[in-house]
C-alpha cells in the first residue's frame, strides 16, 4: 500500500516533470554538441577564436577547437596541467591557465597546432595540495587579465616539495608531513601557506608583470566581467561562507575568508584564523548576492555577460552564471547602493536537458556554448548548446530595493490579482559568517507584504514590506503570480541579498 | 474512491510492465554458489572494481567501503536490467524523502542496496542474483553521483574488454596513459619525487623524463612505458602519476640549474619561460640570473641514455653545470672542462654544448 503511494506520488512527479520541461522547450532550445573525439570531455575553458571557431580545454590537458560550421573538432594543443580557463587572443593566440602557470599557447608554423607554449605568469605558490585550482583568465575591460588561485584544502596535505615562499604564519611546515592529523584539525578547514591562495590576481597581457588585486577568495570558480566592465567573482559555500557568493571585486578588497590575509604587504604575521569575527567584519567587502545552498545553488561557476540582442530580448545585458550540481543557469541582478554593490539570483532556465556541471559558458554569437565537467565531484561531461526559441517566459526581469520594499519588473504585464499580498510568499534569513562548513539559514521569518502596487503598465510591482534589515536574504516565492495571460512564472524564485537598505530621501 | 481503485490497477499494470519477469523471479530458484568480494567507493565518484563477474542464482556477498578521500556519502544499488537511468532519476527527484531513505527510491527494479556510507564506513551486503543472465549496473544514487557513478555487474554473460565495455562510464573506459602511447609526448602532471609544476616527458625508443619547471631542470629518467595519471586526473588530484619502472637516474632536490661564477657560487634565482615543440619534442627555456637557457633533451641513439642540448645566451662570465654523479651513469660533455660533478664552460663554450646521459651497462 505504501509503495503504491510513493509510486503515485513519484509518477505524478514525473509528470509535472515532464510538464515543467515542455514549457522549458517553449522558450529555450537546448542541443548537444559532438564531444572531441578520443578526449574526455571535462571542460575547465571556453573561449571564441576570432576566426569564430569554440576553444575549449579539458581535464586531461588537452585544448581543441571546434568549427561550429564543420561541426568538427581539431586538437589545437595537448599535455597541460588541469587547464580551468582560456582567453583567445586577437592573433589566434590562447591564454590557458594551467594549475602552475597562464601560458600563452602560439602556433608558430602556421600548420594549425601551437607549437609554443610560453609562460606568461607563474609568480606563485604551489603546495600539490589538491584543492589548488588556478582558474581564469578573465580579460578585463582595462586589457588586464585577471585570475583567481583556489586555497588548500584540509581535505589532503602537501607534496614533499613545494614551489615558491613558504608562509611561516601557522603550523610549522615539518609538520604537515609528521602529524597530519593534528595539523588537518588547525591549519583551518581551506588554507594558504605558499603565495597568493585565496588572492585575485592582475596580470599583464604584454609583459606577464602581477599585481595582487583583491583577497580573502575560498573556491573562487567563475571568473568574469559584467556588462559594466565590473569583476565579478563566484566563490564556493564554506568556511566563511554562509552560502555560495557572488562578489563584486574591487582593487584591495578583502572579500571574507581570512587564510589569504597572510600575504597581505602590511600583515602584521598574527594568525588570521584567530581574528576576532569583528575584526574580519570590519576589513572585509561582503558578498553581493548570496546564492542559498540547495535552493539557488551549491557550487557556482564562470559568469558571462547575456547578448544584447533581439535574440535575447528583455534579459540581453544581464549576467549569467553556471552552476555545477544542479542543471541550472542562473541570472544575477546587481545595483549599487550605499556604495556596496548587491542584487539578486534568479534562474534562466532550470532543466534536466542542461544535465549537471555547468562548468564554462561562452556566447558564440546567441548561441551560449556550455562545457559541463565534474572532476571528484558531481558534474556531467560533454558540450551544449543553449538559445531562446523567441518566446520569452513570464518572468521576473529585474528587482530594485526600496525604503520600504523591493520593486520587481516582469518580462509580461501582471494579472490584477498580483495585487493581493496572499499571493506573495516571502521569507527572510540571513547566514553565519564563521569558521565551520556553509551555515544554515539564520533567524527565518515569513513575510507577508503591506502593500503591493502595479505600475499603470503592470509590468512592474512594488512590494512594501513590514521590515528590511540589512545583511538578509529576501527570498520570493512567486509561483502563485499569474500574468496577464494567465501564465505563471517559469522561474518563480527569486533571492535578493540586502547589504544596505536605501534612506527614503533617495529617489 | 473509484479513482483510487483506478490508480492502483494503473500502478499494478506499470509494475509488471516495469518488471517483465517480476512473477518469475520470485518462484525459487536453484542454489548458486556463494561469492563474496570487496567494492570500494572511490575518489572521482567510481566504484572499485568497476566491473563484476557472478552466475545467475549465485549468493552474493559484497564488502562495500566508502574510501572516499573527498569526504563523499555513497550508496551501492544494485538494478535491473536498463533501469539505472530510471532509478537515479527517480532517486533524484525524491525532495524531502531522500535523505531520509538515504536515497534509495521504493523501485521494483531495485534489487539490493545498501546504506548512505559515510566516508570510511563498511557494510556487508547479501543477495541472491535473479536467474536471468543479463548485466545488472550497480549505482550510487546519492544526488548527482548516479551520472557518473556506476559499474556493472555481469551474471552469465560474457565481459567484453574495459575499454569497450558499454556498461560502464567513459571515464572508466578510456586509457589514461597520456597521449595514448604516441611518442614524444609532452604532459605536464604532478610527479613522484619532484616539484608540483613537473613535465614528463614521453621521448621515442621508450625513453622519459621528469623536468621540473619551478627549479628548472631535469630531475629524473626512465625507460619503458610514459606514466599513467589515472589516479590524478580520476581521483581529486592529490595521487602523483605513476611511473611504470624505477628510475635509471635521478637528481636529489639540491642540484641547481647551474652556477655563475665559481662552483660553489649560490645559484642564481631561475624562472621558468616555457618550451617551444619541435616534431613534438620541447625545448625548455628558463632564465638563471642574467642568463637565459635553452635546454632539449632527447634520447640516445642507442640504449637508455639522453642527450640534452644546451644553449645559453647572456653569459659573461664562468658557467657550472652540475652533473649529479651516480653509480652506473656516465657523464659526457661536447664542450667544457669536467671538474668532478660540474662541467666547467667558458661563456663562448656555453652558447652551445651537449650532454650525454647514459647508463654504463648500456650495449
Amino acid at each position: 500500500m505504501k509503495s503504491d503511494r510513493l509510486l503515485l506520488f513519484v509518477m505524478l512527479s514525473c509528470l509535472t516533470a515532464a510538464a515543467a520541461e515542455v514549457d522549458v522547450a517553449r522558450h529555450y532550445r537546448v542541443e548537444p554538441v559532438m564531444a572531441p573525439p578520443g578526449i574526455e570531455a571535462q571542460v575547465g575553458g571556453l573561449a571564441v577564436m576570432p576566426d569564430g571557431r569554440v576553444a575549449a580545454c579539458f581535464h586531461h590537458g588537452q585544448v581543441a577547437l571546434f568549427d561550429p560550421v564543420k561541426q568538427s573538432w581539431q586538437t589545437f594543443a595537448e599535455g597541460l596541467h588541469q587547464p580551468l580557463g582560456l582567453v583567445a587572443e586577437k592573433d589566434g593566440s590562447l591564454l590557458v591557465m594551467q594549475r602552475a602557470e597562464l601560458t600563452r599557447l602560439r602556433d608558430t608554423d602556421a600548420d594549425g597546432i601551437a607549437d609554443d607554449y610560453a609562460t606568461l605568469w607563474a609568480g606563485f605558490g604551489l603546495t600539490g595540495n589538491y584543492h589548488e585550482f588556478a582558474f581564469g583568465p578573465a580579460l578585463g575591460p582595462d586589457g588586464k587579465l585577471y585570475v583567481t588561485l583556489n586555497l588548500a584544502s584540509n581535505g589532503d596535505s602537501i607534496q614533499e616539495e613545494i614551489r615558491g615562499p613558504w608562509s611561516d604564519i601557522g603550523v610549522p611546515r615539518e609538520k604537515f608531513y609528521s602529524d597530519w592529523a593534528n595539523v588537518k584539525a588547525k591549519a583551518g578547514r581551506m588554507y594558504s601557506r605558499v603565495a597568493w591562495r585565496g588572492w585575485t590576481m592582475q596580470i599583464d597581457p604584454a609583459t606577464g608583470e602581477a599585481t595582487p588585486f583583491a583577497s580573502g577568495f575560498r573556491s573562487p570558480d567563475g571568473v568574469g566581467f559584467d556588462a559594466d566592465g565590473k569583476l565579478i567573482i563566484t566563490d564556493n559555500q564554506g568556511d566563511w561562507r554562509g552560502a555560495n557568493e557572488v562578489h563584486v571585486v574591487k582593487r584591495d578588497g578583502f572579500h571574507g575568508h581570512p587564510a589569504s590575509l597572510v600575504w597581505r604587504r602590511d600583515w602584521d604575521g598574527s594568525d588570521p584564523l584567530t581574528l576576532s569575527r569583528e575584526k574580519l567584519d570590519a576589513l572585509r567587502t561582503p558578498a553581493a548576492i548570496w546564492l542559498p545552498e540547495n535552493l539557488y545553488a551549491n557550487s557556482p561557476t564562470q559568469p558571462v555577460v547575456i547578448p544584447k540582442t533581439a535574440a535575447w530580448g528583455p534579459f540581453g545585458g544581464q549576467l549569467l552564471v553556471g552552476e555545477m550540481n544542479a542543471p541550472v543557469l542562473i541570472r544575477l541582478l546587481l545595483e549599487e547602493v550605499d556604495g556596496l554593490w548587491q542584487g539578486a539570483c534568479v534562474n534562466l532556465v532550470k532543466s534536466e536537458s542542461l544535465k549537471r556541471g555547468l562548468h564554462r559558458l561562452v556566447f558564440v554569437g546567441d548561441t551560449l556554448f556550455i562545457g559541463r565537467t565534474h572532476l571528484a565531484w558531481p558534474g556531467g561531461e560533454g558540450l551544449g548548446t543553449l538559445k531562446p526559441t523567441g518566446d520569452f517566459p513570464f518572468d521576473p526581469l529585474d528587482i530594485h530595493i526600496t525604503p520600504k520594499g523591493f520593486q520587481l519588473r516582469f518580462t509580461e504585464p501582471l494579472d490584477a490579482s498580483a495585487t493581493d499580498p496572499g499571493l506573495w510568499a516571502i521569507e527572510r534569513y540571513t547566514f553565519h559568517y564563521h569558521a565551520a562548513y556553509g551555515s544554515p539559514q539564520v533567524d527565518p521569518a515569513k513575510l507577508k507584504p503591506t502593500c503591493i502596487t502595479l505600475s499603470t503598465d503592470a509590468l512592474t510591482a512594488e512590494v512594501e514590506l513590514p521590515e528590511l534589515k540589512r545583511d538578509y536574504v529576501y527570498d520570493f516565492d512567486l509561483s502563485k503570480l499569474r500574468s496577464q495571460q494567465k501564465q505563471p512564472v517559469l522561474n518563480p524564485r527569486l533571492a535578493y541579498t540586502v547589504r544596505r537598505v536605501p534612506s527614503k530621501a533617495d529617489p | 474512491m473509484r479513482l483510487q481503485l483506478l490508480k492502483k490497477s494503473f500502478i499494478v499494470a506499470i509494475i509488471i510492465a516495469a518488471c517483465g519477469s517480476a512473477h518469475a523471479a520470485d518462484k525459487p530458484m536453484p542454489k548458486g554458489k556463494v561469492m563474496t568480494m570487496r567494492v570500494a567507493m572511490r575518489d572521482g565518484l567510481r566504484f572499485d572494481p568497476p566491473r563484476l563477474k557472478v552466475n545467475p542464482g549465485d549468493e552474493v556477498t559484497i564488502q562495500l567501503e566508502n574510501a572516499d578521500s573527498t569526504h563523499q556519502m555513497h550508496n551501492f544499488v544494485l538494478v535491473r536490467p536498463e533501469t539505472r537511468n530510471e532509478v537515479v532519476k527517480v532517486a533524484l527527484e525524491m525532495g524531502e524523502a531522500g535523505p531520509k531513505r538515504q536515497f534509495v527510491p521504493d523501485l521494483p527494479a531495485i534489487l539490493a542496496h545498501s546504506d548512505l556510507l559515510a566516508p570510511d564506513k563498511t557494510q556487508r551486503l547479501t543477495f541472491t542474483m535473479p536467474k536471468q543472465p543479463a548485466v545488472y549496473p550497480y549505482v550510487c544514487t546519492f544526488p548527482g553521483h548516479g551520472l557518473v557513478m556506476y559499474g556493472a555487474m555481469y551474471s552469465g554473460v560474457p565481459m567484453p574488454p574495459l575499454h569497450e565495455d558499454p556498461h560502464l562510464p567513459s571515464m572508466l573506459t578510456q586509457g589514461l596513459i597520456p597521449g595514448g602511447g604516441r611518442r614524444p609526448f609532452v604532459q605536464r602532471v604532478f610527479m613522484p619525487d619532484s616539484g608540483p609544476a613537473s613535465i614528463a616527458v614521453a621521448l621515442p625508443g621508450e625513453q622519459n623524463f621528469c623536468w621540473d619547471a619551478g627549479t628548472c631542470r631535469l630531475r629524473y629518467a626512465w625507460s619503458g612505458g610514459f606514466v599513467d595519471a589515472s589516479e590524478h586526473w580520476r581521483g581529486n588530484g592529490s595521487a602523483v602519476a605513476r611511473l611504470p619502472a624505477e628510475p635509471w637516474w635521478k637528481a636529489s632536490a639540491e642540484v641547481p640549474a647551474l652556477r655563475v661564477g665559481a662552483v660553489h657560487a649560490e645559484p642564481p634565482a631561475v624562472s621558468f619561460l616555457g618550451y617551444q615543440l619541435e616534431d613534438g619534442i620541447p625545448e625548455f627555456r628558463y632564465r638563471a640570473g642574467a642568463i637565459e637557457v635553452r635546454e632539449k633533451i632527447t634520447a640516445s641513439s642507442t640504449g637508455r641514455g639522453l642527450s640534452l642540448r644546451y644553449r645559453l645566451t647572456g653569459a659573461t662570465t664562468t658557467v657550472w653545470v652540475p652533473m649529479p654523479v651516480a653509480k652506473g651513469i656516465r657523464w659526457l660533455a661536447s664542450a667544457g672542462e669536467a671538474s668532478h660533478d660540474h662541467l666547467r664552460l667558458t661563456p663562448e663554450q656555453a652558447a652551445e654544448f651537449t650532454l650525454t646521459l647514459s647508463t654504463t651497462d648500456e650495449k
